[in-house]
Formats: C-alpha cells, structure tokens, sequence
C-alpha cells in the first residue's frame, strides 16, 4: 500500500511537531490505544486494539524515528504484529511547513501488510484505517489546539452542517494517512 | 432419468445407466475422509508461514504445550534429526533436474506464504487450532522472487539454497536425443524460419490457476506395534503413496496399509502427489501411539495446492501463403513455486505440456524447449489438463493468427493441417495410436455450419454487433503407457483388476485406483454385467485399500477407460474362459467360449440352445462343489489380469465457440459451444457427458474468473473463494456435446481414457471467438485471463 498526502493542521508548526511525538497525546488520541512506552527518543513500543473486518485484532508494535529535523521532518519506520492476524511493515517521510499560524503537513507511507490482514482484502484495512485516522484527527486536534478553534473546528466536522469546509474534510481523510502510518505499523 | 430396461446383456455398453454411487451422495451417507472416526483419535493444525521468503530464527513453542489438551507440538529443527528428508527415490521421475531437499516442516527457511513450519497436536480440533496461534516464529525476512523471468536471472534472490541458481528443469523436445542433433534441427528450423511466406510471433502467457476440488486433502494415521501403519488419505495413488511412506519412515512395507476412502470429494490432480502432511501425520501417530487426523481447510488448500499454468510461451509458426504449416519454434518458461511436491515436483506438468504442444498437426519441423524457475510460491500441482492448458491456448491462439495473415479460415487451416492417418508420430515424440482426427473435426463443422455463422457475423457487424467463432482441437492422453510413465514418473502404467466372482452369482472387481467421483462403481458394473450377462446391480466395487487391491499407479490421466476398464474386461474374459470349459464338460460337448452366450443371467449353448444353465448356478457348482472337474482345472473363479496397451493411446476432441462481444465493456457472452469428441466406445454416455461439461466448465472457469494472485511480498491474496472467483451455475452456458468415434483398436472393449486433457481446448477456443468478433479493430489477445476490463484495455488502444 502506498499513499501520499498533504493537509493542513491548525496549530503553529513547532506546537504540531511535538505532539506527534509526545507519548501522552498519542495515547490519548489513538483509538484503541492501550499503552505506549517510549524506549528511548526516538524508539516507541505501541499496543492497540482495533476491529478490522470480521477480525479483532491486538497489535503491538515497535516504532524507529530517524533523519529526525526539527520542526521540519523526519522518517518513521516501524514493524509489527496483530498476533495470528498477520503483520507489516512500514516507512514513512514526514514534512511540516510552516503557514502562519498552521502547519502543511506532507507525508508519504509505503506499507507491507502480511498473513490473514492482506487476505482480508486491501479495501477493508483502508476503511478501518480511515476510520481510526478520523477518530484520531478528531482527537488530536482538541489535545493540542487552543479552545476556541477548536471549537469551529468542532462545529464545522457536524454532519448536519451545510457548506463544510472542503478543505477541512480535505485534512481529516488527509489525516487518515497519519493514522494508517501508526496503525498499519501495528496491524503485524 | 428412469432406469433402462435392457434387452440383452450387449445393451449394457452404452446405456445411460443412472449413477450406483448417486443415491448415497446425495443422502449425506457417503463416507469421506472427514466422516472416519477412530477411537483415540488426536487432531492436528498447521502452524504455516505468513511470509514468502524468510529464515527461520526461532520458534517458541512453550506457550502451546502447556495449554491443556495439546499433546505434542512438532517443529522442523527436530524432524530433521528423526527422520529421512525428501527426495525419496520412490518419488523421483526419471527425469534430470534438481530436487530440493526438504523435511514436512520448514527447517531453515520458509519458502512460501503457507510453507508448513509446525505441527500441534490436541485432543480436539478447537484446542488444537487456539494452540496453533500460540506458536511464535522467529523470521528474518528475506527478498522473495516472483516472478519466472526474474528468477532465472543470476542475481535473482535463490530460493533453495543448495542449488547454484533457480532453474529446476531444462529440456529440449525435438530434433533428436544428442546435443549435435538438436543444434542441426534448431538451424534448419531458422532457415525454414527466414524464408517462410508468413511468420508469427508472439509472447502468451498463461496465469496461476487451476483446480478446486470440493473436498480439500486430510490424512488419518493409526499405528500399532503390531499391525504397523493404517493411513487413510484422500488420494488418488494409494499404492503409490505406500511405498512413499515405507521408504521414508523405514517402516517395513509389509506393515504399511494405504485407504483411500470410499468416497473423495474430487481430485483433478492435486490429489496426486506425495504431500508433506502425509508423512509427519504418519510419523505422529507412530510417536504418540494414537490416531492422528489431520483435515485441511480451504483456506490452506488454496494457499498450498491447486495451482498450475502458469506460462510463459513465446511462439513462432511458419507457414506458406497457402496455408500449410512450416515449422514451430517455442521457447517456454514455467513458474514452478518451490517444487517441494513428491511425485511430480511442479516441473512434471510443464514438461508433458511441451510434449503435447504440437496437437493434432502435421509438423515437419519444430524447435521446442522448456525453462522451469523455481519461485517463492506454492508448489505447481497436478491439474486436470496437466501441464498443456497453456501451451495449448498458445498454439491455438497462434494458428489463428496465422490464418488472420494469410486471410484464411482458421478452421480451414486446422483442417488443412490435421494428421490425416494414424498412427502418428508427434514431432515430439508423442504417439498417436488410433483415431480418425479428420472426422471428428467435419462432425464439429456440420453442427457448427460456419457459412450462415459468417452471413449472420456480417450483418450483425452492420448493426453495429460484434459476433465471433473460435475454434481449438486437443490430443489428449488416454492413460500413460509404461512406455512413457516410466520415464515420466517412474512408475508403470499398466492396468490391474481382480474380479472375484460370488457362489450366489455375483461378482466383486477390487481396484487399486480409486475414484473421486467419476463413476467408476457404475461404469466398471456396466462393463462386466455385458461380458458376464448379468444385471450391473450385482457388481460391486471396491477400490483403494492397498491391503486388498492389485497394485495400480493411481487414478490418474485418463487411466480408468484406457487401461484399468481394460484389465477388468481381461479378467472376466479369462474366468468366462474357465466357465464355459467346465460347463462344455459338465454337459458332456465339445465346445469353447465363442460357442456359449452370456446374457439375461444365463449361459446357453448356441448349437442346442436346450442345453443352458443360469449364470448363478454355474458359478455356485465351480466354487462350491469343485468335484468332476475336467482334468487339470481347479475350483475358484477369481483371477486378477494386467493390461498394458503396446503404444501409448490417445483420445481427441474438438471445440467450437460462438460469442458475441460488447465494446462498451468489453465483456461478451458465450452464445454456443459445440464440441466434438472421439472417446472411442462409450460404456455410459451420461457420465461421459458429464465429464465433457465438467471440463470445458473448468476451462471456462480458468479462463475467465480463476487466478491465484500473490502480492509484490508474496503474500497470496486469494484464499477464500470470496477473493479466488469460480464460474457459477449463471456463467455455463449451454453444451452441445455430440460424438464421432472410432472405437480404439488396443482396449478389449474400444474404450478408450477421458476427461483428463479436456479443458486444455476451451482457452483458445474462446479467445480465438472473441479475437475473431474483434477483427475489425484488429485486435489479438495473447494474455489469460481474459476479463471483460483487459478485453476493453485493448478495444481502447485499438482505437486509438
């Protein structure tokens, strides 16, 4: 599986690269996150569980970050395994730029999924992945936002609403790609 | 269909007598592998690899044994220190190529996704499975290759580690058997080849399919001290697979018992082969003093068996302007998987698929070889059309485009071209016993009548409607004679029978090949009740217990009709010898077999027809009351017989296909297929049909809608049946199945072998229909399987 995106997050760029990686907010806003240990700065033990198809899945997994630039870019690389569910692998590059008060984040993911999970059907994973990665848009974005945009943020991700911002919409799928990045490093 | 009232005994051959096996088939009281139930009995789940190419660091097994139930949990580290490793002699063709060496579980690396890599053992099936999730391996990840081409490259990632490179088997098919002899045919054939009026050359390839029998594999061993190993498996070479297991585990042979059960849901091949799972059930059961059983899933049988084709043909026809053939040159590259398959080692098939690629034509020259590259997928086994489906959709696609150059009918051309007189020696080297090629094909084109196909074509092309025709022949192997099946497999291909009558007037045939459906309880009944003048309801039977059966190398290629039929009708030939001897004495005349009819139950003296005496009691006096005999006879009527047929025999048949394509979607809809088939003598049309509309549904399936996929890791994809699509009821279209046979002159019934080769004329036939809707746009398809959205790819390039 391959994807490469580009959104945009409301929060200044420095603000943004910290939380991807601070422990906490990630335990928090990843769904079905039941712990995350740091190893080291740049190593990270990760177990979720999640609901991909017809198979409910524990995944634990271990997360490299290298070629780390601060606020700018980095590469995440990581493998695991979702017990008789299958593993993968994956690598990804992540850039944030700087856009006033917001961040542009671009990433590319390659991911390698095995046993049973890619059998399931590449369409099911996806789904689940988006799932999760809107879930954990939603969330992220409350952790680490101030109050009040986060609540026009809140406000415009109602369905009901009319004339939702596309662009929007456009971060939260976009968003789906960081989530795969994590979650397909845990589906092994 | 209402049983037939039968006029004399000669009606049996012939009548479509409804199926003997039906009526428990369909009842649920057949007795398949998965109904035998010992006392005892353990149950047994793979551990298989989820990765395509990875060392083996490790295995922790510790967490499965302790969970209460499981008994035993086998890896590959210890199999290698108690038991000996394949290839086993037994299991080799005579064929030079590079055997891996393998244990039943994966040792150092695993060489497929689905290689098996341990073995738990419980009490019940359910613990066994919750265990066999329990067991952690260790991989180091390794860079697979997939691909043929690539693996035959010299910096390919090498896939047994004992070999220099990845090429299994290598063979050149023509000109001769020294290297000097072949390098001068090769030279004539380019000459022929850079002078010829008409030229073509393409690339085909065929993709990873094959069959999908509805009941997967399963092994049940049993072993006790003093009768040795009983194994039951659903298998198609019971006798076979008993020297197999002998020979591997050092059991003496005299304690190995091999039973195919009674029923099997369907073999096509992959029941052929001498499987791993075979010989580690076999050895637990011997460890562990209890039966053992193991069932396999659909799941693992997609990912393990089942998977053929698999080509690459890159074909060259010459021809002169007036159609008639010149030369064929084909360079073939086969992707094996890993080949660690006993028997048949993946290679087997594409090799007989070369000897089979010239057909049913008159070649004066040709220039075949073959390239067999180990890859890591799944094994190639045995499916029905072994080895040739894809160098038959090749030759047929390239006759066509022959006939496109020259502006010829391709039908006219095939007919031009087609071996007029048999015996025949194929260019090479295949014989052709018997057979009038010519008049099969002038029966399909009566029922096809191609003119008013062609004025209908012309105006629905005015229409704006794309109709086509397409035809394809196939020569196909009516069992394997030793003369071939020694080399091929080293193995013997004679048919045995012992047919044993009863003193009631019954009489029970024991066969060493078993069936997996093919009818052969009804068929063999049919063929002994014309010869004895009996009612078929009182012949049974039995097939497949190497504890009571003549040896028979399998049910395999077309054997039954060809050599096993064969040898039942010799037996009964010799006991109707033996009747009618002591019955000449017992009514005190002079007067041999050729003097007495066997029919309605009886047996009458055709010179005074008062003189007769009902088949029972004739029996009953030879067995019973062995008194009075003529001088230097014995009592018993029970006899086994061998046939051999001197040369190889062949059956042959051909099919028409009529479409009519939609350009907007490129997907067509089969609007005929008519097919035309030599079977020589037919015991029972209704299953002969059958297993021509069974055939050309497989072909068709093939063709379309089968294929085994695998990821750019490895990963196989398709392993259910939501995600490796069958041909449904809606996707058969109507079969128009008619006969014109020439008995066979070698059999002592002119039966002849069937079913085996039959799908390998439906990918051409089909292709070449559509190709021929398509002509217009000029389009030829090379490549299966052929979708609706390939088929639209290349009407978009075409118009552009």
């Amino acid at each position: 599986m391959e994807i490469s995106e580009t959104i945009r997050i409301n929060s200044p760029r420095e603000q943004v690269f910290s939380a991807l990686n601070n422990v906490e907010i990630l335990k928090q806003a990843i769904p079905g996150c039941e712990d995350i240990q740091a190893l080291s700065d740049t190593e990270f033990e990760a177990t979720l569980v999640s609901k991909v198809g017809p198979l409910k899945v524990r995944f634990t997994g271990t997360i490299m970050l290298s070629d780390i630039v601060v606020p700018e870019s980095y590469t995440l690389r990581g493998h695991g395994r979702g017990g008789p569910a299958g593993h993968a692998k994956i690598t990804s590059h992540i850039r944030l730029v700087e856009d006033g008060n917001t961040t542009i984040m671009s990433y590319d993911v390659k991911a390698d999924i095995g046993g049973k999970l890619a059998q399931i059907g590449g369409h099911l994973v996806e789904k689940t992945a988006k799932k999760v990665a809107n879930e954990f848009f939603q969330k992220f974005e409350v952790l680490i936002g101030p109050a009040e945009e986060t609540e026009a943020i809140a406000l415009s991700m109602s369905p009901n609403k009319k004339g939702t911002n596309m662009w929007l919409w456009g971060c939260l799928g976009g968003g789906a790609v960081i989530l795969i990045v994590w979650l397909t490093a845990y589906l092994g | 269909m209402a049983t037939t009232s039968v006029v004399n005994s000669a009606d049996w051959l012939g009548a479509p007598l409804p199926r003997k096996e039906d009526m428990r088939l369909v009842t649920g009281t057949g007795k398949y592998l998965g109904d035998i139930v010992l006392p005892g009995m353990l149950h047994a789940v793979f551990v298989r690899s989820e990765y395509a190419h990875a060392r083996i660091k490790g295995i922790d097994k510790s967490e499965a044994e302790i969970i209460p139930g499981v008994v035993k949990v086998y890896t590959g580290a210890e199999l290698q220190s108690t038991m000996k490793s394949m290839p086993q002699d037994v299991l080799l063709p005579n064929l030079p190529a590079k055997f891996p060496t393998f244990w039943p579980l994966a040792t150092d690396k695993v060489k497929f996704h689905g290689e098996p890599v341990a073995l738990v053992i419980a009490r019940d099936k359910y613990i066994a499975v919750d265990a066999s999730e329990c067991v952690y391996v260790d991989y180091e990840e390794l860079m697979p290759v997939l691909d043929p081409e690539r693996a035959l490259e010299s910096d390919a990632p090498q896939v047994h580690e004992e070999h220099t490179d990845n090429e299994i088997f290598a063979m050149t098919f023509t000109g001769g058997e020294t290297v000097d002899a072949q390098n001068k045919n090769d030279l004539e054939v380019e000459r022929i080849f850079k002078t010829a009026d008409v030229v073509v050359k393409e690339r085909f390839r065929v993709h990873r399919t094959g069959v999908t029998p509805m009941e997967p594999r399963g092994v049940l061993c049993e072993w006790s001290e003093s009768d040795g190993l009983t194994a039951y498996i659903t298998t198609q070479r019971p006798h076979i697979d008993r020297l197999a297991l002998t020979d591997i585990l050092d059991i003496p042979a005299e304690k190995v018992r091999v039973i195919a059960p009674r029923d099997q849901g369907g073999g096509f091949g992959i029941k052929a082969p001498f499987y791993r799972e075979n010989v580690i059930i076999a050895q637990a059961a011997r460890d562990l003093g209890r039966p053992v059983k193991w069932v396999e899933s659909r799941y693992e049988n997609l990912m393990n068996v089942g998977q053929e084709r698999d080509q690459i043909n890159e074909l060259e026809i010459a021809a002169n302007k007036n159609g008639e053939l010149l030369a064929m040159r084909n360079r073939g590259i086969a992707d094996n998987g890993v080949g660690s398959t006993g028997v048949y080692w993946g290679f087997v098939m594409p090799f007989l698929g070369a000897v089979e690629m010239p057909n049913a034509y008159k070649w004066p020259i040709a220039d075949v070889k073959l390239r067999v590259a180990t890859t890591n997928k799944a094994s190639l086994t045995p499916s029905r059309a072994f080895g040739h489906f894809p160098t038959r959709f090749a030759l047929e696609r390239g006759i066509d485009m022959v006939a496109h150059l020259i502006k010829m009918e391709p039908s006219d051309l095939r007919r031009k071209n087609m071996i007029s007189e048999l015996p025949y020696t194929s260019v090479t080297n295949e014989y052709y016993d018997s057979g009038d090629f010519i008049k099969v094909w002038d029966n399909l084109m009566d029922q096809v009548d191609l003119d008013t196909f062609r004025k209908e074509q012309t105006q629905a092309l005015s229409d704006g409607r794309y109709l086509g025709i397409g035809f394809a022949c196939g020569v196909e192997l009516s069992g394997v004679a030793s003369e071939l099946m020694v080399p091929m497999e080293n193995q013997p291909g004679y048919g045995a029978a012992t047919v044993r009558l009863d003193p009631r007037g019954k009489v029970m045939v024991y066969s060493g090949d078993p069936p997996q459906g093919q009818g052969h309880e009804t068929t063999t009944a049919q063929a002994v009740a014309m010869i004895f003048g009996i009612d078929p309801a009182d012949v049974v039977v039995t097939a497949g217990d190497t504890g009571t059966t003549p040896f028979g190398s399998g049910t395999i290629g077309a054997r039954y009709g060809s050599y096993f039929v064969s040898a039942v009708a010799k037996a009964c030939e010799q006991i109707k010898e033996k009747i009618t001897k002591i019955l000449a004495h017992d009514l005190k005349i002079e007067a041999d077999v050729q003097h007495f009819e066997f029919k309605n139950g009886e047996i009458v003296y055709l010179g005074d027809d008062t003189k007769r005496k009902s088949f029972r009691e004739a029996v009953e006096r030879i067995i019973m009351w062995p008194i009075d005999l003529p001088r230097d006879e014995v009592g018993g009527l029970e006899t086994t017989a061998f046939f051999e047929a001197e040369k190889p025999m062949i059956s042959f048949n051909a099919d028409c296909c009529i479409v009519e394509v939609d350009l907007n979607s490129g997907d067509f809809e089969i609007k005929r297929w008519v097919t035309s088939e030599d079977v020589g003598n037919v015991i029972n049309p209704m299953i002969v049909d059958g297993q021509m509309h069974g055939a050309i549904v497989q072909g068709l399936s093939n063709t379309r809608f089968e294929e085994f996929v695998y990821d750019d890791q490895g990963q196989q994809l398709t392993a259910d049946f939501e995600h490796y699509k069958l041909a449904t009821a809606a996707d058969v279209p109507d079969i128009e199945v008619s006969y014109a046979t020439t008995p066979c002159p070698h059999t002592p019934l002119g039966t002849r072998g069937i079913g085996e080769g039959r799908p390998s004329s439906v990918p051409g036939a089909l292709t070449n229909a559509v190709c021929d809707a398509l002509m217009p746009l000029g389009i030829e398809i090379t490549e299966l399987p052929l979708r609706p959205d390939h088929v639209w790819r290349k009407i978009q390039e075409a118009g552009t």
